[in-house]
């Protein structure tokens, strides 16, 4: 009956198969985006007056112990201990040492067991007892050592423990607040792009992750769009010279009507949830439609860049997070997929891409892809040395002869290189389409560069890069040329 | 042990497919309809990001991704309710998940990835009573006894028996551990679930879409040519390959050509099965965990719909239909097809016949040579040369008529190319076309200008004459001079373009100086 009961539970595998019961009491779980969780478990325990140790099962496996914090009326915390010195057999033969354990041996023959009564001497990489008179090594696989109890301190799992001292005895509330890893959250946007039209609908979920090993049951949940305590990151990433991708990108300074803690927007989940252990769930927390959009391409080359054959351009969704015209609201950083509707009505993925924590009425500029019909060969044409009739100072010094004082000035022509480059860009897409091409490495830290000649006006996004907007006809291709006067 | 709760949803699960499992026993549990399998089912390949030039698809280890789009049928009930999905793809990305169709919106989506591992079984089992079987090697006698489990799994299996506390498998027995039930929560494999709120019980059609690992494609092109050279016909296919445990049955299926963005997501590990492991006093004694997934030996079945490649006709009877995505190419099987587990599959794409095409010896040659000799072959992808379609990125296979039979003579790979690109693949490294090059002179006097000059000379043994092209690659702040021969400007370098007759030699000489300033 039991056998074939088990097989019943086994093939389902069901989500409320034996419901065990949790130590966790009221519980509110705050999840921060980088690996961390403040957690706050509110239980009702029996306190006797006095001293008293209170043990905290089921906390996170992944409990920061020293961030723990207890509050409870009318008690005072003696102590706080995390004992994490886990049960195992070498530990309970090691603490056996002393005492009297039973050996179990099985005759291999008749399968007949004998028990004997041994005391432990010692156990440094073999265990020694006394057997009677004897004294004898316990074999690795000889005999079965039976021990008498379990030792104290010695635990399943880790455990916190907290020793009390209270005026008065009684049930009442004890609050436990702690930090723990092991959790996390992103935001996955899905976004159904209608070209026609220009516009997208977008829907935004919560994607919180549970890897801590403690399940959370009932829990008031809250998400904190931020990472909190990584403020010391360096500056490095400012020394270099920046890149910048597609236009479009603008960080917005609307204030959306979100919940705010500090400077982060916070994310309550409706209702309690429960956060299983190894789960990864989903909340939505977006949902508009009809929001302008629209396509762009986009190439940068590097400086001397060039390309035996054309390569593609970089297909560009651009869209604003405005509450005129956008998507209205703040967007935690996550990940941004792309759908299309293909000629069947099925939407198709056409791309993704990563976006960072977005304040609202920012403007998005996100590569979704690489364009299969708009491509770009850019081609170094020449390198020419020129002199201009532009001079420099290159140094100036004074000579003191007999008290008489002179200045030595010693100037030099500059020495620019010519570099003419041209882009081709090809279009077999039978509409007409704006490509936008960038030329970067223009800056080299000399401050100096001219652009003497391009086919089409461009503007100086930086002193580091030139931008063209450079419209390509359908089935049809366009050539840019610009010249660049560099002294590199 | 069991009580009717148990024995009701056995019965429910199986009366109906999508049954309604109504839990009576606690009032929070809202009712789960399990969705075992889709209605039907659409998939669309993408192939592997970054996959090398011509490089055939690894069936062991495909990087690619798939978008799955089911179609399922679900009786949903009144208020709330836990709608199960099963029979997904096992290498979905539970995130990408989108539900359609839904008459109320989705409470919360989850993946539970607590899996029924012999680790968890023992986690969840702490303080409970087990059974201890323990069975003689030689004797194969059989004894079992009852016990509680008294340790976590980090330290390892510390029982409680009858007689005391002992570790388990650390004697001369062969002791295995016997369960009595289920701890809650654990799944067999990553199930995803949605949380909703009908307003109403209805029957509905839901749509559900996810991306998915484990799957890749590929443009195969086959390349004939005629008599002469000049000429050839061009038959592409569409290879894909499914390394996913889950079969799509009759499959919408379709490809994608070019390249769509991903983030370095890394791919879903599927939950983690924890095994565990007996300790022993002395050496730990690792025992293999009972429920293993059976290793993936590769691609069991490799399925070629239409005809064999050798076969080829000119009216292949099923050929992908081509459309645009936005900038992509979407290439659709007009028929349901299956996607099956492990296996590979090929469609015809298109035939083109009697495309113009040329096949040219091609060199890039740095410091007056020796270069190695390319065969390339060459056509533009224009309609009035036969071609004008948009070609995914592929291997090409090239094949010559001899003695009336097709040999292979070359392969290589394209790149993603669109109408009106010149489409140019290196086939081989030849052997009967040689470039040699020399030093020829210098010059000495530094103050009239650094050059050097150089002749390079192209062999050819065949018995018929060969286009050549030489690519002269000189430094940024060099340039070529006074050239034997009229050069062509491609790519911002000149180039040699001679033809060679047959059995004979072809030589140019030319000039590297050194720019100076004017």
């Amino acid at each position: 009956m039991r056998n074939l009961a088990l097989g019943i539970v086994l093939g389902l595998a069901g989500p409320s198969v034996a419901q065990a019961q949790s130590a966790q009491g009221d519980l509110a779980v705050t999840i921060y985006n980088n690996d961390l969780a403040l957690i706050q478990d509110t239980r009702t325990l029996n306190l006797a007056a006095g001293r008293s140790r209170v043990e905290f099962p089921d906390v996170s496996a992944q409990i920061r112990p020293e961030t723990v914090t207890l509050s409870a009326t009318g008690a005072g915390i003696v102590e706080q201990n995390f004992d994490y010195d886990l049960l195992s057999p070498d530990k309970l033969m090691d603490k056996a040492v002393g005492q009297t354990v039973t050996v179990v041996r099985v005759n291999p023959a008749t399968g007949a067991e004998t028990r004997e009564t041994a005391q432990v001497l010692a156990n440094n990489g073999g265990t020694i007892v006394r057997i009677g008179d004897r004294i004898e090594v316990l074999g690795n696989y000889g005999a079965r050592v039976v021990f008498p109890s379990l030792p104290p301190n010695l635990r399943a799992n880790p455990t916190l423990s907290v020793t009390l001292n209270t005026t008065s005895g009684g049930s009442r509330p004890v609050t436990l607040n702690y930090l723990s890893r092991g959790f996390g959250w992103k935001a996955d946007y899905v976004a159904l792009f209608d070209e026609q039209a220009g516009k997208i609908d977008v829907q935004g979920w919560i994607t919180l992750t549970n890897n801590s090993g403690t399940t959370f049951r009932n829990a008031k949940t809250l998400l904190v769009a931020g990472a909190v305590g990584q403020a010391n990151g360096s500056n490095y990433g400012s020394m270099q010279q920046q890149t910048r991708g597609p236009s479009g990108n603008r960080p917005g300074t609307e204030r959306s009507d979100r919940e705010r803690l500090g400077d982060f927007y916070v994310y309550p989940i409706a209702g309690r949830t429960t956060i299983a252990n190894a789960q990864q769930k989903q909340v939505s927390f977006l949902d508009v439609a009809g929001v302008p959009a629209a396509k762009g391409y986009f190439f940068r080359n590097d400086w001397l860049g060039r390309q035996d054959d054309p390569i593609s351009c970089d297909t560009v969704l651009r869209f604003s997070a405005s509450r005129e015209g956008g998507l209205g609201d703040a967007l935690p950083a996550g990940i941004i997929r792309v759908y299309m509707r293909d000629a069947r009505g099925q939407p198709q993925f056409i791309g993704e891409n990563g976006i960072d924590h977005t304040p609202m009425g920012s403007t998005l500029a996100v590569k979704t892809g690489e364009a299969f019909d708009v491509k770009v060969q850019p081609t170094v044409e020449k390198r020419e040395r020129i002199n201009t009739d532009e001079w420099e100072q290159s140094s100036r010094y004074r000579v003191t002869e007999r008290g008489k004082t002179s200045e030595v000035i010693i100037d030099r022509t500059k020495t620019y290189w010519r570099t003419s480059m041209s882009y081709k860009i090809t279009n077999a897409r039978p509409q007409t389409v704006s490509v936008e091409v960038v030329q970067g490495g223009l800056d080299n830290w000399w401050h100096d560069t001219r652009v003497p000649n391009e086919s089409i006006k461009g503007s100086q996004r930086s002193a580091d890069e030139r931008v063209w907007m450079v419209t390509v006809p359908a089935n049809g291709e366009t050539v840019l040329t610009a010249q660049f006067d560099t002294r590199y | 042990m069991f009580n009717s709760r148990q024995v009701l949803r056995r019965l429910s699960t199986g009366v109906a497919c999508a049954a309604i499992i109504l839990s009576t026993a606690s009032p929070a549990a809202t009712p789960v309809v399990i969705s075992p399998a889709p209605d039907n089912v659409a998939v669309t390949i993408y192939r592997a990001p970054n996959r090398s030039l011509g490089g055939a698809m690894d069936t062991d280890w495909l990087e690619g991704y798939a978008l799955i789009t089911e179609k399922r049928t679900i009786d949903l009930p009144a208020g709330p309710a836990t709608i199960r999905f099963e029979g997904v793809a096992g290498g979905m990305l539970p995130e990408s998940s989108i539900a359609r169709g839904l008459p109320a919106g989705i409470r919360e989506k989850n993946l539970d990835a607590d899996l029924l591992s012999p680790g968890n079984l023992y986690a969840r089992s702490l303080g409970r009573p087990v059974i201890v079987r323990r069975q003689h090697a030689k004797s194969g006698k059989t004894t079992e006894e009852r016990g509680i489990i008294r340790s976590g799994p980090e330290g390892s299996v510390l029982l409680q028996t009858r007689e005391g506390f002992e570790a388990a498998n650390c004697g001369p027995l062969n002791e295995t551990l016997v369960y009595s039930r289920l701890p809650e929560g654990l799944s067999a494999r990553p199930t995803l679930s949605i949380e909703t709120e009908a307003p109403s019980a209805a029957k509905v059609t839901i749509s559900l879409s996810y991306l998915a690992w484990g799957f890749d494609w590929q443009a195969n092109y086959v390349v004939r040519m005629r008599e002469g050279g000049k000429r050839a016909d061009l038959a592409a296919w569409v290879t894909l390959a499914s390394s996913d445990p889950m079969s799509f049955v009759d499959a919408d299926t379709a490809v994608v050509g070019g390249e769509v963005n991903r983030e370095d997501d890394d791919p879903y590990d599927g939950g983690r099965a924890e095994e565990l492991s007996f300790h022993c006093f002395f050496t730990p004694v690792s025992v293999p965990a009972l429920a293993m997934a059976a290793p993936s030996d590769g691609i069991g079945e490799i399925v070629v719909t239409a005809m064999k490649r050798a076969e080829l006709k000119v009216d292949a009877p099923v050929m992908v239909t081509a459309e645009g995505l936005g900038d992509l190419k979407l290439y659709h099987v007009p028929v349901r097809t299956t996607v099956a587990s492990n296996a590979q599959k090929q469609v015809a794409m298109f035939e083109k016949r009697n495309i113009k095409v040329a096949i040219v010896y091609t060199a890039d040659v740095y410091d007056g040579g020796p270069a190695n000799v390319r065969l390339t072959l060459r056509t533009q992808n224009k309609k009035e040369d036969g071609l004008g379609i948009a070609l995914p990125a592929g291997p090409f296979a090239v094949f010559e008529p001899l003695r009336n039979e097709q040999m292979l003579i070359g392969e290589g790979g394209i790149r993603d190319s669109a109408i009106g690109q010149q489409v140019e693949a290196v086939i081989a490294a030849p052997t009967q076309v040689r470039v040699q090059g020399n030093d020829i002179t210098a010059s000495e006097d530094v103050k009239r200008g650094r050059w050097r000059d150089f002749e390079l000379s192209v062999s050819n043994a065949n018995r018929w004459p060969i286009t050549f092209e030489g690519d002269l690659h000189v430094n940024d702040d060099e340039k070529v001079e006074r050239t034997s021969a009229r050069m062509i400007q491609k790519n911002g370098r000149p180039l040699w373009k001679a033809q060679v007759p047959a059995n004979s030699i072809a030589t140019l000489r030319y000039r590297v100086t050194q720019i100076e300033a004017e």
